[in-house]
């Protein structure tokens, strides 16, 4: 295996844990809620997770844990923001301390213990193919998060649902006026956010790296959020951001791996200039922004 | 990063409430203990060098019971927040504080300077004073060791580390462990991976597959707290070795062994010397002679002639005969690293900045 396959081979494990919680996050802020506490959601379904699997409950049952721990989580993150009109910025930032904290005490005995990961999956023939065999070998939740990107994409783009969902998050006034009751979908839009993010935790701890450590989630849910922006909202724009982010990541290994003569820090480095610059060009595009962007992101709603 | 230190702010935050209390009540018993604070930067865990630092601090509870009080305080980010929590531990009564990570020193230096009843010492730095010591392990003298049973048993001829920073420890540990990998096979080649990261094990995770995928066959686990690297490697069906504390209940089949610490002789020394108040601050730079570096859990694997040869440079370790950092030592970039029948001095060794010849990765600048 050279360094090309090792990148196409891992791009879509790497790229998963953002990619379900910015899924999730994409879905919250089309309904026009801004929550940063996707890192301590994730912290905190990485942990449930790892609890339920290492204590022999299995990997469905881990998943299962890590959403409604995480769900509940940013249910009160609900309460506060769309019950009590608080400040969705600093409710979200407190909601993911305390989900940091959560995790640090709930895996306090279970530091840096491991678990087994799930088999890899491959599409028979596909496989087969040199190169880039090696992206159809994947653990069931690749598959899983790659259909939830397609439902998600499917839903905003051809769904009832989807069409409220935006419509709360573009004028929440106008969606309240015709019957629909604006508090209930974001509601369910938050607790949805908190069970991707959950899933993507959970995916980290118990898949994609199969240990418990106290603040394993390194920044990834902030990614996750940086993704849903780079991605200009767009579900199919989001996937390709999150594919990129986990490429460039595996590039700067695989760089040095193979004794190129780049400095380490650059390729470290190199994700977040990649997305610090797509950023950039995205944001410079102001028709862009305007025409994808949620209109009352943030913003409480009143009656 | 704010969200990191403000969690560990108000962990410390909590975490120092607590010492306080302990040492607030503490100085109203008659016979006072002493108390000692270990700072170190990740969680303690079961492994790795946080689990390595407090339990060399064990044997003096048990040497001394209730005469001393230990205090942990895990977590800790390095900087302004750290230098903070040291000053409140040391105004808490606590007079002995081990300061677990390189970045703590100037906030640990200026606390032994302020208060020379206090003694520090901290771990991998470079300053002394007359109670403030650094110190560090030799683990380049249990690499070299885990070098040569790396050649031993790679087929492909290429090693590989997953290394943190950059820094001259781990620069020094890859270069003993490329060098005790040439005597075993002169054309061995080692490529290194830094993830720039103390903590990432997701990234460490990565780093160890990337070079797998370059078909390195042997992994160096170089300074991961968690069994990232190692579990990878067992899954990949490598070997790979770690430095600290043994992993091998984390890879039954492949683990080569492990560089390990044991810190309790320092530590206990130390402590005697600050309880008899003859305590002198000096550079302590500790090896397999002062019993802090030993090689543990040997993967059965080694052939046995490898072996042997391992035990007799471990003997020559320990009474002083060899180094592994004797001329000729040629440099990655082909010049002159160690001339011919020259050893390299402690000082020389800490400081080292260059790969030896045989470390395919260029070395980041």
């Amino acid at each position: 295996m050279n360094a090309i396959e090792f990148i196409i081979a891992g791009m879509l494990a790497a790229a998963t844990p953002f990619l379900l919680a910015a899924l999730g996050e994409l879905v919250v802020e089309r309904a026009g809620v801004l929550n940063l506490g996707v890192e301590g959601l994730m912290a905190l379904g990485a942990v449930l997770a790892f609890i339920v699997v290492y204590q022999g409950g299995g990997h469905f049952l881990g998943f299962v844990a890590a959403g409604l721990g995480s769900a509940a989580l940013s249910l009160i993150f609900a309460f506060v923001t769309l019950g009590f009109r608080a400040n969705q910025v600093a409710a979200g930032l407190a909601i993911g301390i305390l989900g940091q904290g959560l995790s640090a005490l709930f895996g306090k005995t279970y530091e840096s213990l491991t678990v087994k990961a799930l088999p890899r999956l491959s599409v028979p023939g596909l496989s087969e193919i040199p190169v880039v065999g090696g992206l159809f070998v994947q653990d069931i939740v690749v598959w899983i998060s790659l259909v939830a990107t397609f439902a998600i994409w499917a839903m905003f783009a051809y769904s009832k649902l989807g069409l409220v969902i935006r419509a709360v998050g573009e004028n929440p006034k106008a969606a309240h006026a015709i019957g629909y009751s604006v508090i209930t979908v974001r509601v369910l839009a938050i607790a949805f956010g908190g069970a991707m993010a959950g899933f993507a935790g959970a995916y980290a701890a118990v898949i994609y790296t199969p240990l418990w450590a106290d603040g394993m989630i390194a920044g990834r849910g902030w990614i996750a959020i940086a993704l849903v922006v780079f991605g200009t909202w767009l579900t199919g724009r989001i996937f390709l951001g999150a594919c990129l982010f986990g490429a460039v990541s595996l590039m700067g290994l695989a760089a040095q791996a193979t004794g190129l003569d780049v400095p380490s820090q650059l390729l470290s480095s190199l994700p977040y200039l990649v997305t610090i610059i797509v950023l950039g060009i995205i944001s410079a595009d102001r028709r862009l922004l305007k025409l994808n962007g949620v209109a009352s992101l943030g913003e409480p709603f009143e009656r | 990063m704010t969200k990191l230190t403000r969690r560990n702010l108000m962990k410390a935050a909590a975490a120092t409430g607590l010492a306080g209390a302990l040492s607030s009540r503490m100085t109203f018993a008659a016979d006072e203990p002493l108390g000692i604070t270990l700072v170190i930067p990740s969680p303690v865990g079961d492994v790795g060098w946080g689990h390595a630092l407090a339990a060399g601090l064990e044997p003096i509870k048990a040497a001394y019971g209730d005469k001393v009080k230990i205090t942990i305080l895990e977590n800790i980010a390095e900087g302004p927040d750290a230098d903070r929590i040291m000053t409140k531990t040391v105004a808490d009564g606590n007079k002995f504080l081990v300061a677990g990570s390189f970045g703590y020193q100037n906030g640990a230096l200026q606390i032994a300077r302020r208060d020379p009843s206090v003694t520090v010492l901290h771990a991998s730095g470079f300053q002394v004073a007359p109670n403030f010591s650094p110190f560090a392990a030799k683990y380049f003298q249990g690499t070299y060791l885990l070098g040569m049973a790396a050649a031993a048993l790679s087929k492909t001829g290429k090693l590989g580390s997953v290394s943190a920073f950059a820094i001259p420890e781990l620069i020094t540990s890859i270069n003993a462990f490329t060098l005790g990998a040439q005597t075993v096979n002169p054309d061995i080649e080692v490529s290194v991976v830094w993830v720039n990261s103390w903590f990432d094990p997701a990234k460490e995770q990565e780093a160890a597959k990337a070079l797998i995928a370059q078909k390195c066959d042997v992994i160096f686990s170089n300074a991961q707290d968690t069994p990232s690297v190692i579990a990878a490697c067992e899954e990949a069906g490598v070997y790979s070795f770690n430095l600290n504390s043994s992993m091998k209940k984390y890879a039954e089949k492949t683990y080569l062994g492990c560089v390990a610490t044991d810190w309790s002789p320092f530590f206990k020394a130390s402590v005697d010397a600050h309880l008899a108040g003859t305590f002198k601050g000096a550079n302590a730079f500790l090896g397999v002679a002062e019993n802090v570096v030993e090689v543990v859990d040997w993967n059965p694997a080694v052939p046995a002639d490898t072996m042997t040869k391992i035990k007799e440079i471990e003997a020559k370790i320990a009474d002083g005969s060899f180094s592994p950092f004797t001329g000729p030592i040629m440099k990655a970039d082909g010049s002159e690293g160690v001339a011919s029948g020259v050893t390299l001095a402690d000082p020389e060794i800490i400081a080292m900045d260059w790969h030896v010849k045989g470390v395919a990765t260029p070395l980041p600048k």
